[in-house]
């Protein structure tokens, strides 16, 4: 994606300068070939491509089924409670999860809008109160990985940071006795 | 009329009609010329204020771990910054130049609703004052400038910040619903005869575009606004999950006016670009049609758009996958444009000078915007790059690229139309490249602090990230930019102090607006030419002095009136002469007691806000007074062997068409407020387990009877009317008609059971709210018609005010129809326990 | 002259009018669906999307009615008619595909 546009970019920027700096060389397009062929033809393809290859991803990505690992996570002012299967809340702003197998979290808010963003680990979704919404993530190597709040909730937004922690399977079924199956 | 003065006596006669004089009169202004440059100046005092807002913000982020401002100031500080740039800088300073430049480019002496203009002038200024008012003392917004609920609800912002926005911009808006009316109304009808909607220059076509947008996509904000600040003022829960409200609402109110919004301004940035870049490619645009079809599009396609600001708050793949395909395809008519404004420069004989290096400049900085654009249609991306500083960079992008770069090329462009002077040159190159490296410097940084994870609206952050030295070269460059814009201003200062003298139309553009003496005068054509070919290849050096002469339409000054052409709206035939009201204190009178109305509810004297209403209202029926005419005067002269009749006895003119386009922008704020009914019932949560209500039904279909008989006593009164009969009788029962309608449906919003209790009650309440409004408007025309006709306003020629009670009658029997429909099907909601 | 150009100017905005309606249509009966669990919910979507684009089509398939009488009006508005005729195709091709309420 980046390097397509930058070529796009660069296709723009070198057609300007010809305008001015060569300019018989376009002398010879015709208005429509300038229309047809660089608003339709040259962007039409690249973009039925990108937008395709976008949707199938992002069917990839849903949370089809049901995840072995299902964790609640709620935001509130300014900080998050992670509920395990069969535990109670734990309001120490850190997320424990397996690593290498897909997790669900399912995500809810107790005052304001918030957002539940792991940036390493790809995607978010936001923390509405009244709704419940699901994120599907997998951590592929055990660590330790930062996460934030994405939607501006207030004055304590700077800091409402949380922790994953990915162990590995026997691990965390150390850990988390209840969580997994 | 005189025989054939000489220029300079017509001159004098038409400027003794359409001058401002000094002094305390300029309060008094109505004149588009003029109130065009009070708005663009207003407009770069908040771009000004703006600038330094951003300045603190830069500040602020230029370190780590940051102490300079706390976070509670720094949220006021971003909030009001977009808050800022984008309501009372971007939309008011396209507006002013539309105002300043259309009638001109357009052949006309004046925009359609010069009082219109005057009012909305004053709304956007005192508006603008109150945000910068609590700016100043410490209470401004800060809720983010979209000010997504519940955070920007009672409970979670219990002062009056949220109320100031809410307030604030909602006053501030008048001006841009005012405005796109009168533009679309004028582009429609006041060009200069044999200006066929084919022969219209491309700038012409953008704005009619961009006036419609305003038209549909101005209500969803104003609607959202209305309702959150009910729900702040008075508990009604549209926006509170607890109690069948839901904040999702608001997002898609916000962002249905929010994405076409991006489009309302770069539209006119684009027509600029349209209209500037034939200039210095010497040879006409080319793709004329293609760029009308794609500006179409891109105005359709802009209202698909909206939910991809909402990627993530959890709506199903498939509807995210029609807006992000929207959103991607978006990108079409864009590459249509840029390819043809390429073309035109390549297969012209293209001249350099400076607002070409400031078109460049679009080209760079915008090009890039749109390409980061289409990355963030995507779905997966989105997720991932949303509520970061890569979104923040693109923004910025498009907005800087899309508008204050074609802005900067249009100052330099035009400037000289305003000052009759030209630029001297030195300082727009060195201030180009302060502001095009400063603002790369800036922003280019930001899309890799956004991709290395670094989140929107954030005080501070710590220091082991990898985004300091990024955020401190972002800040650097803040800093460069400014000094750019200062040159700028700079520049302008000493164009207008030592600038030099020219005569007409230095770039040989061929545009009409450069036909105008310079400095304008204020009645712009002594005479209105005729067009007859396309008005985007005139020759403005020659036609100019000889409509100075006054060879031309109305080329004379006749009865002291402010006479212009009024034309056929496709074909621009001559169809009407359009008599202009002159100046007056009303609108700044008006706009004062609207901000009575504003400031009471403001600082929640809530008792006090009637007499505020009641104030303007009562203004507002002063209006009319000064206009119309008493007797039939049949065609008159209007000047080349021809005739035209005055536009009171003309039924297509503007006033009528006026209130159709305001009757539909009425329209989608109805059925925004439907489809906000519909949608807490299908998603909102807590609707489960309230019973359902009994409505008295017989109350109902009373109301609905008696609205729709006045809507058809009001289409006999103007049918009577029409045959040369009196309609007296038939506007009085109308008018009394809506009124018992009114009565009831006051009735039924009292009836309504604690309507803060949940959001089903709250919007029956609103929406019976809403028809009882409509009916009490309904009666007023239909009683203002009795009057005019009572006072001899009236003939079966001058038929205005029936039309015009007759839409309104019309109007409100439909929409108390349908309002009582919804509030039936509300109340039918729920189990009986 | 007038009624043509009127005509013209009305069918420059009508393909681009359509395609708005039948965006909302799709995006209700989504929503509808999700909502209240319908059975044939993508039968129906599938339906609403075929059926929004035969006035599209047809839309797009429209000359001007007299030969020799095309104004610029009209083809500006024959090729907004066919670009609102290929969005249709293009933004609510998804509705084949695309998971419903996830």
């Amino acid at each position: 994606m980046f390097w397509g546009a930058a070529a796009l970019f660069a296709l723009v920027m070198a057609l300007f300068a010809i305008t001015y700096l060569r300019r018989e060389w376009l002398e010879r397009l015709s208005p429509a070939q300038w229309i047809v062929g660089g608003g339709l033809i040259l962007p039409m393809p690249i973009l039925v491509l990108l937008t395709g290859t976008a949707l199938v991803l992002g069917e990839q990505l849903l949370p089809h089924g049901n995840a072995p690992v299902r964790i609640e996570a709620h935001a509130e002012r300014w900080h998050w409670t992670f509920t395990y299967p069969g535990g109670a809340p734990m309001a120490d702003d850190v997320l424990h999860i397996p690593a290498g197998e897909p997790v669900d979290i399912v995500v809810t808010a107790g005052d304001v809008i918030h957002a539940f963003w792991v940036p390493r680990l790809g995607g978010k979704i936001d923390a509405i109160p009244g709704h419940t919404n699901t994120i599907r993530l997998q951590a592929d190597k055990p660590g330790t990985y930062w996460g934030q709040c994405a939607e501006y909730c207030g004055e304590g937004h700077d800091t409402m940071f949380f922790r994953v922690e990915a162990h590995l399977p026997d691990d965390y079924a150390r850990l988390i006795p209840g969580a997994a199956q | 009329m005189s025989q054939t003065p000489t220029p300079l006596r017509l001159h004098k006669e038409l400027d003794r009609i359409w001058r401002t004089p000094p002094g305390i009169h300029r309060l008094s202004s109505v004149n588009h010329t003029v109130l065009g440059k009070r708005f663009m100046v207003v407009a770069l005092c908040f771009f000004a204020i703006g600038g330094l807002l951003s300045m603190l913000i830069r500040a602020q982020l230029a370190t780590p771990n940051s102490a300079f401002i706390g976070p509670e100031l720094y949220n006021q500080i971003f909030t009001m910054h977009g808050t800022v740039m984008m309501f009372l800088f971007a939309i008011p300073m396209f507006e002013g130049f539309v105002i300043y430049m259309l009638p001109k480019m357009l052949g006309a002496r004046d925009m359609a609703f010069p009082r219109l203009t005057a009012y909305g002038f004053w709304c956007y200024l005192f508006g603008g004052l109150i945000l910068i008012g609590a700016m100043l003392a410490g209470v401004a917004p800060n809720g983010g400038w979209f000010m997504y609920t519940p955070l920007s609800s009672k409970p979670y912002t219990p002062g009056i910040n949220a109320d100031v926005w809410l307030l604030g911009i909602t006053f501030v808006e008048i001006s841009a619903v005012t405005a796109a009316i009168e533009i679309f109304v004028s582009i429609l009808k006041m060009r200069a005869p044999g200006m066929s909607l084919t022969r219209m220059p491309l700038m012409g076509w953008y704005m009619l575009v961009t006036s419609g947008m305003m038209i549909i996509g101005f209500p969803p904000l104003i609607l959202g606004s209305i309702l959150l600040e009910l729900e702040r003022a008075f508990e009604l829960p549209f926006f509170d999950p607890t109690r069948g409200g839901d904040p999702l609402l608001w997002q898609h109110l916000f962002w249905l006016f929010g994405h076409p919004e991006v489009y309302i301004i770069f539209l006119p940035a684009a027509g600029a670009l349209s209209t500037i870049i034939p200039v210095f490619a010497q040879r006409p645009i080319l793709g004329y049609r293609a760029i009308i079809a794609a500006i179409v599009a891109m105005g359709f396609l802009s209202f698909g758009l909206w939910v991809h600001h909402m990627f993530t708050v959890g709506i199903p793949h498939l509807a995210l996958a029609f807006f992000s395909a929207a959103s991607a395809l978006v990108a079409i008519p864009t590459a249509v444009q840029i390819f043809a404004w390429l073309g035109t420069l390549a297969s012209g004989r293209p001249r350099w000078d400076i607002p070409m290096l400031y078109v460049f400049g679009f080209f760079f900085v915008f090009v890039i915007g749109g390409l980061t654009g289409v990355m963030l249609a995507m779905v997966p991306f989105n997720t991932q790059a949303h509520d970061t500083y890569f979104v923040v960079a693109h923004l910025h992008y498009v907005l800087v690229g899309g508008f204050v770069f074609p802005m900067l090329a249009g100052i330099y462009h035009w400037m000289p139309h305003i000052s009759g002077r030209q630029s001297l040159y030195r300082l727009s190159i060195p201030a180009f490249w302060l502001i095009f490296i400063g603002f790369n410097l800036t922003f280019f940084l930001m899309h890799l602090t956004g991709l290395m994870g670094m989140p929107r609206r954030i005080s501070t952050y710590p220091s082991n990230w990898g985004w300091d030295w990024l955020n401190l070269l972002s800040s650097v460059g803040g800093f460069i930019l400014t000094m750019g814009f200062a040159l700028v201003l700079a520049d302008m200062v000493l164009q207008f102090r030592f600038g030099r003298f020219f005569r007409r139309d230095p770039w040989s553009a061929q545009t009409l607006e450069w036909a105008t003496a310079t400095p304008p005068p204020s009645y712009n054509f002594a005479a209105i030419p005729r067009i007859d070919r396309r008005a985007d290849q005139l020759e403005p050096a020659k036609i100019g002095p000889v409509l100075a002469g006054g060879s031309g339409y109305l080329g004379f000054a006749r009865n002291g009136d402010q006479e212009t052409m009024g034309v056929e709206m496709t074909t621009g035939a001559p169809e009407h002469v359009i008599i202009l009201p002159r100046r007056t204190f009303l609108p700044l009178w008006t706009a004062l007691a609207t901000a009575s109305f504003f400031l009471a509810l403001l600082f929640g004297l809530y008792g006090l806000t009637p007499f505020g209403a009641l104030l303007t209202l009562v203004l507002f029926l002063l209006w009319p007074t000064t206009l119309g005419q008493k007797k039939d005067f049949g065609p008159v002269s209007i000047g080349m062997g021809e005739t035209a009749v005055l536009d009171v006895e003309c039924t297509s003119n503007v006033s009528i068409l006026a209130n159709r386009a305001a009757l539909v922008m009425n329209g989608t704020l109805f059925s925004s407020l439907l489809f906000g009914g519909l949608f807490l019932l299908v998603v909102a949560p807590n609707w489960q387990g309230i019973a359902p209500l009994d409505l008295p039904i017989w109350l109902a279909v009373v109301a609905v009877l008696a609205a729709s008989l006045s809507a058809l006593c009001c289409w006999m009164a103007r049918r009577a009317n029409t045959a040369g009969n009196s309609a007296g009788v038939p506007l009085a029962l109308a008018g009394l008609g809506q009124l018992v309608a009114l009565g009831l449906l006051v009735g039924l919003m009292v009836w309504v059971p604690q309507p803060t209790e949940h959001a089903r009650q709250a919007v029956i309440f609103v929406v019976l709210g809403y028809a009882a409004l409509h009916c009490g408007l309904a009666a007023l025309m239909a009683f203002h018609a009795l009057l005019r006709l009572h006072q001899g306003y009236l003939s079966a020629r001058r038929q205005t005010e029936c039309i015009l009670a007759w839409l309104w009658n019309g109007y409100a029997a439909g929409a108390t129809c349908l309002a009582l429909g919804l509030s039936l099907l509300l109340a039918m909601m729920g189990q009986i326990p | 002259m007038t009624p043509l150009d009127k005509r013209s100017l009305i069918l420059l905005v009508a393909g681009f009018t359509l395609w708005s309606l039948a965006f909302v249509l799709l995006y209700v009966l989504q929503a509808l669906g999700c909502a209240y669990d319908w059975s044939h919910h993508r039968l129906i979507l599938i339906a609403a999307y075929l059926a929004s684009l035969l006035p599209l089509a047809w839309l797009a398939l429209q000359r001007s009615r007299d030969r020799g009488a095309t104004t610029s009006l009209s083809t500006a508005a024959l090729w907004a008619n066919r670009a609102a005729f290929a969005a249709g195709v293009l933004v609510f091709a998804p509705v084949t595909f695309g998971s419903m309420c996830l």
